[in-house]
């Protein structure tokens, strides 16, 4: 019995863990601490899985799970985003400014995203896994007008990061 | 904005194929290893207080002891107090335990950081009845050892041969205040420092989640 949940168990997480990934690459900045993310959250995965009742799909299931690991539990090495290198690279695209190419673009938005609080990054997170606001709502446990006025505020904090 | 935005999304999913791809067998592997998240820290560090405290309790309580409250006439006050220690105590486990059930991974990050946010509540609540109950006995001591104790009367014939016995009551009290103080302090800069540390980003995260509520 207890094997057969094992299997089951690893087998989902192995068809899904694209998703514990991409938490994983928002919420740190380095190799170590990507390894060390995913492992706290297939940990907390895994003890939670019993619990797991099915009435949702495993994947909303996990999206929850991943991020309620990188927000609350897991403590986070001092190594941030280094800011010196990020505003040299925003002064060079400004004197550049008319050779703006979409790549350099996402590169800046990329890092925009990198400088949000937990929070707003798992906003963004479930935005660009286009998810609804239902579900936004759901995960952090706030209202879905909140949901949607905080990622208004979140596009004009990310506007303000990149025209400074 | 919204472009911009719409831009990295489409960019986010054709990344998809370039995360990293772990096997069965090293996904396997990775359930069983040991978690280090918050609340683990959280409970281990408020079991470690409680057997510290309670080692106190034990240790400072021998025959001796026993003896020395019935010289000092304090022994009624001193129950009493052991009585209401134990009894908050038990409370205090059962409160634990129940902060404990109430933290499940799956709840809403809101929920689940609240539920943590609350276990440090009431840490902090057992902290401070423990300070309050050490100041009690540190005072109820003092009192029991000036009024009955062996020594006491040479102290008070000292004081009193001086000539200045109320100089002497003040300097005794104001002593006894700095030294309760400086003890606070450090037991309050040690708990500062300690869930400071593990707990701060988890208030802030709280905080922004609780400006939404209008």
């Amino acid at each position: 019995m207890n094997k057969d949940l094992e299997h089951k168990f690893v087998s989902e997480l192995e068809n899904n863990q694209n998703i514990v990934h991409k938490v994983c690459s928002l919420y740190t900045n380095d190799r170590d601490s990507h390894k060390d993310l995913f492992q706290e959250i297939t940990i907390q995965l895994w003890k939670a899985y019993p619990k797991f009742r099915g009435d949702s799909k495993f994947s909303t299931w996990m999206y929850r799970v991943a991020l309620n690991t990188a927000i609350t539990l897991y403590r986070k090495s001092k190594k941030r985003v280094n800011t010196q290198d990020y505003e040299s690279v925003i002064f060079k695209i400004k004197a550049e400014e008319y050779d703006e190419t979409e790549e350099q673009q996402l590169k800046l938005m990329y890092k925009a995203v990198k400088q949000l609080g937990d929070i707003d990054k798992a906003l963004v997170f479930l935005y660009l896994e286009d998810k609804d606001y239902s579900e936004i709502s759901e995960t952090l446990g706030i209202s879905e007008v909140n949901a949607r006025v905080k990622m208004n505020r979140i596009k004009n904090k990310l506007r303000n990061i990149l025209n400074p | 904005m919204m472009d911009e935005l719409d831009l990295l999304k489409k960019d986010w999913q054709s990344r998809e194929k370039d995360l990293p791809k772990l096997s069965y067998d090293e996904l396997y592997k990775m359930i069983w290893k040991k978690s280090s998240s918050i609340v683990k820290w959280i409970f281990l560090i408020s079991v470690l207080e409680f057997v510290f405290w309670a080692a106190i309790n034990l240790i400072n309580y021998s025959k001796e002891s026993r003896e020395l409250e019935k010289e000092w006439h304090i022994q009624d006050l001193s129950t009493a107090l052991t009585v209401i220690n134990y009894a908050v105590l038990i409370y205090f486990i059962f409160r634990f335990y129940q902060n404990y059930k109430q933290i499940t991974i799956t709840d809403s990050s809101r929920k689940l950081m609240k539920s943590i946010l609350k276990v440090k509540r009431t840490v902090t609540q057992y902290v401070w009845f423990n300070i309050g109950i050490f100041c009690v006995s540190l005072i109820m001591l003092l009192y029991g050892s000036l009024t009955y104790g062996e020594e006491s009367a040479k102290i008070m014939e000292a004081a009193a041969s001086a000539g200045n016995e109320t100089l002497f009551w003040v300097m005794l009290i104001g002593l006894c205040v700095i030294i309760i103080g400086i003890i606070l302090l450090l037991i309050w800069l040690f708990y500062r420092l300690l869930y400071g540390i593990l707990l701060n980003r988890l208030r802030l995260n709280y905080a922004e989640l609780k400006k939404l509520e209008f």
